[in-house]
């Protein structure tokens, strides 16, 4: 399969330049790449929530949900338990996930559930035309903010370590082989892996140059320490134009996932007939 | 006094602050945004509250907390934020709080899309979130009735201490129009003894929402139903529009009225009776005007962008059968030539 085989029909929107397009561009490779690999692209739903982001799913040929603003991941966590060998991954936007729906992001991580989640991190509101969100600097200057915003950002990353993530990195829509690296580690690992994509926003937010002075990418860092990912988490803070910005992988570990130790799972991996038996079973003590 | 061009949007700020509105809570969503762009303009100007909220929930609920406070609190949404703010507009309803809440409805169901409809009345004049209450309802049809039925909206909601809507679109929201500012503040002297001030006079008042006792949450409810009915007899607003000696009678408000104006003009030129009735306050209904007009004959229409949510109001007023309905959906403006066809199919 290639990569083109995954384009749509659906006129694109994005306004020109938008890290959008990175972001289509790097996923598109990665599921070509992996149903060559054996993770046949059928196998793969997609969940996005409303915001710019949200129209990715019109522009990839692949199963998918177009949810509800900051509800991506309680949809997919149903979509998970309810087709548990699927491979489920969420497109969110730092308004979408981070404000509107950030204590579902919260409690996929604490659950650890097998999904992974891009978020696409413009720190502002493309869609409604430039409000600040969770992740703008402190001091920024949106429609609604016209005296900065007074708020300081809150730091991804950082949260997904202290809420149970088993997997988390960051990438750059400036740096498409990293973001494809990136892409593919996180949906083949096990539990919930989260990948915070920093993301021009040509018309509203565009970091484009304070990114590329500061990024910088992780060599050698101990992913599998709490303290290693908390400190490089902490190293910059969403903040400041000048500090340098680590790209890559912060922490992977292994731990169950939430299928995994859902009660009354087994079940699933029962042929029709043995499950078909046992849920008579159940449905007689009842009587 | 200063008359200026801008879009209704705007004037609902134009209108809050002139009526004294001090807090802003709010969240991103189109068609409504202008208003909290406004709002953070503004309000600091004035030394007045304002918040980007987390959340649509979030928003509602700063709402909540400073109208228990006895502020005067705006919010704005459309659509898909009125649905998550449905829980907070309960609470206040049963914690008898005023507040105002402009809603720039958009097309729907779901995420729909940001073109204008009218499709949220019932959700605006039948309560909308869980339990028996009503909001009061205010249906601007101009930028100058955006700014000046937000304040009236403040007073109403004060005077009953009752979360009031202003029910608008997305047209209306983002059309520009000459406004006339208002002529003074409005009178801020308006009772709030009962609001938790964090002071020694307010120590023992309380607001709540919850009555366990089953006669007293029924007592409860039973004030309520009251107030609703003092507001059906005291608040009901609306405009007629060449009702003298109509016949047939155009029922539509915000900016289907508009045009539906224009159809009666049309369908006069024809030598047809119509005339245009045009509600301003939603709920409390101009049910008795409707009724008044049904005992002369007049035949309805009821010209809304939505499926006929109006015209159940219509025909339990005037119980006439059928009440005839124009609509268009899905971000479409209902058409003159379409109302001026049913006109004449009517007449």
């Amino acid at each position: 399969m290639k990569p083109t085989d995954l384009g749509t029909y659906a006129k694109n929107t994005w306004c020109p330049g938008c890290g959008n397009f990175s972001i289509l561009n790097a996923m598109r490779a990665v599921l070509a790449q992996l149903d060559e690999e054996g993770l046949p692209v059928e196998e793969v739903v997609l969940v996005s929530g409303i915001g710019c982001h949200g129209k990715i799913v019109d522009y990839l040929n692949v199963n998918s949900f177009y949810s509800i603003h900051g509800r991506t991941l309680p949809v997919a966590t149903a979509i998970k338990l309810a087709n548990p060998e699927r491979k489920v991954i969420c497109f969110s936007g730092d308004g979408d996930c981070l404000a509107e729906g950030l204590d579902h992001l919260i409690f996929a991580a604490k659950r650890n559930i097998d999904i992974t989640l891009i978020l696409h991190d413009n720190r502002v509101y493309g869609l409604t035309t430039g409000q600040y969100t969770p992740t703008s600097p402190q001091g920024f200057k949106g429609k609604s903010t016209p005296l900065g915003s007074a708020e300081p950002p809150m730091n991804p990353p950082e949260l997904m370590l202290v809420s149970g993530a088993t997997y988390i990195a960051r990438g750059y829509t400036h740096g498409i082989d990293l973001l494809q690296r990136l892409f593919k580690e996180a949906i083949l690992h096990k539990g919930f892996s989260f990948v915070d994509v920093l993301q021009v926003c040509m018309t509203y937010n565009n970091l484009y140059e304070s990114y590329n002075k500061c990024v910088y990418e992780m060599k050698g860092n101990d992913t599998s320490s709490f303290d290693e990912a908390l400190r490089l988490s902490r190293s910059w803070r969403y903040d400041g134009p000048d500090a340098p910005i680590p790209l890559g992988r912060f922490y992977q570990v292994d731990a169950p996932s939430f299928e995994e130790v859902f009660p009354g799972f087994e079940l699933v991996d029962l042929d029709e007939a043995k499950r078909e038996k046992k849920i008579s079973e159940v449905l007689e003590r009842m009587i | 006094m200063a008359s200026q061009l801008m879009a209704g949007n705007s004037a609902v700020i134009v209108g809050a602050m002139y009526a004294g509105c001090d807090c802003f809570f709010g969240y991103p969503i189109t068609p409504a945004s202008e208003i909290l762009h406004e709002a953070s303009r503004f309000f600091p100007m004035a030394n007045r509250k304002f918040v980007q909220a987390e959340s649509e929930e979030a928003a509602i609920n700063m709402v909540y907390g400073a109208a228990s406070a006895g502020h005067r609190v705006l919010a704005a949404s459309s659509g898909p934020g009125m649905s998550l703010k449905q829980e907070g507009i309960t609470y206040m309803a049963g914690a008898e709080l005023p507040c105002v809440i402009v809603d720039i409805c958009r097309a729907g169901p779901g995420l729909g899309n940001i073109g204008p409809e009218q499709s949220d009345y019932n959700q605006a004049c039948k309560g909308g979130g869980h339990g028996c209450y009503n909001n009061i309802v205010l249906a601007p049809a101009s930028v100058q009735e955006m700014c000046d039925l937000t304040a009236r909206a403040f007073d109403c909601a004060f005077k009953y201490r009752n979360p009031a809507v202003v029910l608008a679109d997305g047209v209306l929201g983002h059309m520009v129009e000459p406004l006339r500012f208002p002529e003074r503040a409005l009178d801020q002297g308006i009772e709030t003894a009962w609001a938790v001030a964090g002071s020694a006079a307010t120590r023992k008042n309380m607001i709540t929402s919850i009555f366990l006792d089953f006669d007293e949450l029924e007592t409860h409810n039973l004030k309520l139903q009251k107030k609703y009915q003092r507001i059906k007899e005291s608040e009901v607003a609306f405009e007629g529009y060449r009702l003298d000696d109509a016949e047939v009678v155009a029922v539509s408000y915000g900016i289907s009225s508009r045009i539906a104006r224009s159809a009666v003009d049309a369908a006069r030129k024809d030598g047809i009776k119509a005339g245009l009735l045009r509600p301003i306050t939603l709920f409390p209904f101009p049910a008795e005007e409707i009724r008044r007009l049904a005992g002369r004959g007049c035949k309805f229409i009821s010209v809304e962008m939505s499926n006929g949510q109006m015209r159940e109001d219509i025909r339990l007023a005037s119980g006439c059968e059928p009440v005839q309905l124009v609509s268009r959906y899905g971000g479409n403006l209902i058409g003159l030539d379409q109302i001026i066809e049913k006109i004449r199919e009517v007449a």
